[in-house]
Order: C-alpha cells, then structure tokens, then sequence
C-alpha cells in the first residue's frame, strides 16, 4: 500500500509549479506564494514591492496569498510584453498567425450575420392551402449559401399558388445579400406575371440591370392552380422539379430548363404544364441535397436522392414525412462532414378528396 | 476533394491550365485567384482541360465566368468579400456571344451537363484536345 505523500508538501509542490511559468518574466513581475508573515511558500524570492494581491484557500483557514511584486508601471509593462511575446509564440506554435485569427474571426461575425440574414428571408412555416400539403427544410450551410424558397398566392390570383426555389451561386455575404436582393424581386415579377417564364425573363432583366449579377441564380418558377393542380413551371438552370405520382413509386421529371438569372442580358424560358392529380407530389430541391458530400468525398447523388424519395414513397410518407426521410439520409451520409451548400427541399402534395360524409337514410329519418 | 489545378503552359499569351478532381463551393475561389496570377503574369487566354474534373458545382461556374472577366482586364468582385462586396458588384453580362478568353477542353459528362443545364455552355467554344483549342486561338 503507497505511502500517502505529506498533504502540504504535495500542495506546496504543486504551488511551485504553478508559478514556476512566471520566473520567465524576470525580476519586473514575480508572482509568487506566500503565507501571512510573509515567508514564501512557492515562487521566486524578491524583494520588489507587492503591487497586488489575492487570499487562496477557506477565509478561516487561507492556505496562503498569491502575490505580485513588481517595481513600478514600466516594469508592468515590460513583463506584459514578455508574456505578450510568450502568448505570440503559442500561437504561431499552433500554426496560427495572428493576422489569420483576425480575418478568421472577421469572416465568422460575417457568416453568422449572413446565416441570420438568410435565415429570416426563408419562410418557416409553409402556407395553408386548402386541399393541399407543403412540407419545407431549409439548412443553411456553414459558409453560407444562396438558397432560398417562397410559396404565396400572387396578388389578385388566390386561387393559385407560386412555389419559387432559387440557389444563388458561390457563397458568403456576397450570394446571401444577392439572395436578398433577388426574393422580393421575384415575388414582385410574378404578382406582375401571369407566367413563370415572363416573372424569371423580368427578374433576369432586373438583375443584369441593375448590375447585381456578379453571381448567378438559378431558379426555379412554379404557378399552381390549386383546385385544377394545372402546374406550370420555368426553370433557369436549376435542377428540374421531380413528380411522384399516386400509387406509383417512379420518379417523373418534369421536363423544363434554361439559362441562369444573371448571366445573360435577356433569356427566353421554356415552360412545362404538367397536372397533379389528387395523391400526387411535387418535389423541389437545390444541388445542395444532391451534392452532399461525407468525408471520403463521395457526393450524396442523384441516385441516393432517388432512392430515398421511392422508399419512402413506397412506405406511404406524408409530404413532411418525404422532407424528413431526404434531410435524415442526406444527414447519415454526411455524418460529420461540415455542410458546404445549403440544403434546401419543398414537397407540395395534392391531397385526396375528403370523403364524403354519407346520409343514411336511416339516419336522417331518426325517430324525434 | 480536393481541386488540383496544374498549369501545364505558361508564360507566354497562352496558359493551359488542367482541373483535377471537384471545383465546387469549397475551392473555386482558388481557381478565381489562380487565374489573377495568370492575368498578372501577362495571361489573356487560358485553355481550360476539364478531362480530369470529375464534379462541376454552380459555384464553380462562377469561377469559370470569373476567368473570363480577368482575363479581359475586369477586376470580378472577390466573392467572398463582405458587406463592401454589394457595392463593387460591377456589370457583369456577356453580350452573349462565343468569347475566346477561356477555351474549354474534354469536360467529363457530368460537368458538361450542368454547363448544359444552366445555360453557361454557350459562352465556352468547347473542344475535344488541348491542341485543337490551342489552334483555336
């Protein structure tokens, strides 16, 4: 059975050595312990002047007094500099410059201002539309993308519902400020527009113009008749949007594409009309889904992106339960692996008519 | 993964420069900043070979059109500048035609279907070897 080391030697010791860093400031600024006669406990002898000091251990019992003897303010001054110096060398040690760390901490102030910016230009809660499900996961990367999405009626059109889902290129302040810039744009475009192509060709003309395209956009337009589930839809340069009919489990692509906003002075979009019938869902997403890297580089992919949406169409998924089963995959794939883009999917599923509520005869004939 | 961009030829009017591995969000500011080098060392054409990108992200094309804008002597915007960035951000639209600035060589199916998909393979002459976009000139 060891011995048990006398408790104040052990305390002492480790005194020593907790102070022992503070003999590299010389004789300007000694720290060291001593008792209440004064008589030192640990640290350098000096017989500078006590510039400071503070009681350790329990006011009844103090195990003794830290204590900071130093000449006079320049010799103060002279051993923050050596600890300055000291700290400098930690640092870079550390493979660190201090110029780094300041520009590090520079774009980290800015990312989370972007991150907060662009969290506030991206609906929370989708709208209730009558007859239909909308389901949304918005995930902001940590640099900071460009996604965005909205769903609104355009003005004087209730009836009718707009789904846009954009990505602005690059990433930092400069694509979430471009995103800021383009939302309202859009949304203005197509309470103007009876077409999602002529809102994308305005928006386009707006951006060159006003000369903010330093990045692009792609975006997607879609105008949905909400009783009929007419869906047309333009789209500049974004991954097209996926259909997933009712009772079936097979992806159907709508088939539209074109330029970018931003890159061209003036574009001509196609449309594509396709019909949701009662059961069928719309699935809207930006390359941030697909691109999802884990970290042995792999990319999330086309085919897993797929895949997840057919297993849980298969398993009868709800619109959200659709966004939860993408976002938990893309999640399991990437595990660790800092986001680079923005993840971003809408779902809009058209529900199946409320049944009927059937008079029995019997019933409404009940006896009063 | 990482993005090798190996310069092959130099020095003269010409640069070949080779992507190897994925130009997305993570790394295309390299490529942005790679070309100003180029730019300063008296660059005003790249042949770009693509055959070893395997991913081309959309931030990537933002590198590729930066290219273009250094080359003609634009000063692009860094983009990853901040709040002061919204003020530089200078005109920036291609009249649409064909420029020669950058030349594209062999890109991989993948990459050249996201050109394709966001319209941006109309401002690249495409070409199958680093030679015939050399001819090109």
């Amino acid at each position: 059975m060891p011995t048990p080391e006398p408790p104040g030697l052990a305390i002492g010791d480790r005194l020593s050595a907790l102070v022992a860093p503070f003999a590299a400031f010389g004789p300007d600024l000694v720290v060291a312990v001593e008792d209440g006669d004064g008589t030192l406990l640990a640290g350098a002898p000096s017989d500078r002047p006590v510039v400071a000091g503070a009681p350790i251990g329990p006011a009844t019992a103090p195990l003794g007094r830290v204590v900071v003897r130093g000449t006079d303010a320049a010799g103060l001054q002279a051993a923050t500099e050596v600890l300055a110096a000291a700290l400098e060398a930690l640092v870079e040690a550390a493979g660190v410059d201090a110029r780094a760390v300041e520009e590090r901490t520079r774009i980290e102030a800015e990312l989370a201002l972007g991150r907060r910016l662009q969290r506030s230009f991206v609906p929370l809660v989708a709208p209730d539309v009558s007859g239909w499900a909308l389901a949304s996961h918005y995930e902001a990367a940590r640099e900071v993308g460009g996604d965005f999405f909205d769903a609104f009626a355009p003005r004087d059109r209730r009836r009718e519902l707009a789904i846009v889902m954009a990505d602005v290129t690059g990433k930092g302040i400069a694509a979430a400020l471009l995103m800021a810039f383009a939302r309202p744009l859009i949304h203005a475009a197509i309470d103007h527009a009876r077409r999602p192509a002529v809102a994308l060709e305005r928006t386009n003309r707006i951006l060159v113009e006003e000369r903010r395209a330093a990045l692009f956009i792609t975006a997607l337009c879609c105008y949905l008749d909400t009783r009929s589930g007419s869906l047309v839809v333009a789209n500049a340069g974004h991954e097209p949007p996926l259909i997933i009919r009712h009772g079936t489990t097979a992806l159907e692509e709508v088939p539209v594409g074109g330029p970018l906003l931003g890159a061209f002075p003036s574009i001509a979009l196609d449309e594509a009309r396709v019909t949701l019938d009662p059961g069928d869902t719309l699935v809207l997403y930006t390359d941030g889904v697909t691109d999802a890297r884990a970290a042995n580089g792999t990319r999330f992919g086309d085919d897993r992106f797929r895949d997840v949406l057919h297993d849980a169409a298969s398993a009868g998924a709800s619109a959200r339960e659709l966004v939860d089963a993408v976002v938990r995959s893309v999640r399991d794939f990437t595990a660790d692996e800092p986001a680079a883009d923005d993840v971003t999917i809408v779902v809009a599923r058209r529900l199946p008519p409320r049944p009927r509520v059937r008079r029995f005869g019997g019933r409404s004939a009940s006896p009063r | 993964m990482a993005l090798d961009i190996t310069i092959d030829q130099a020095g003269g009017d010409t640069a070949v420069v080779a992507l190897t591995g994925e130009l997305d969000a993570s790394n295309f500011t390299t490529l942005i900043e790679a070309g100003r080098t180029l730019h300063a060392d008296g660059t005003r054409r790249i042949v770009l070979d693509l055959a070893g990108l395997s991913f081309l992200a959309s931030s990537g094309l933002v590198a590729l059109h930066s290219l273009i804008r250094i080359l003609r002597g634009e000063a692009p915007p860094d983009p990853e500048e901040g709040w002061g960035a919204i003020h530089s951000l200078e005109f920036d639209v291609s009249g649409g035609g064909v420029q020669n600035e950058v030349a594209l060589v062999a890109p991989q199916a993948a990459v050249e279907r996201v050109l394709e998909r966001t319209g941006l393979k109309r401002l690249f002459r495409v070409h199958e070897d680093r030679s015939a976009a050399l001819a090109d000139a």
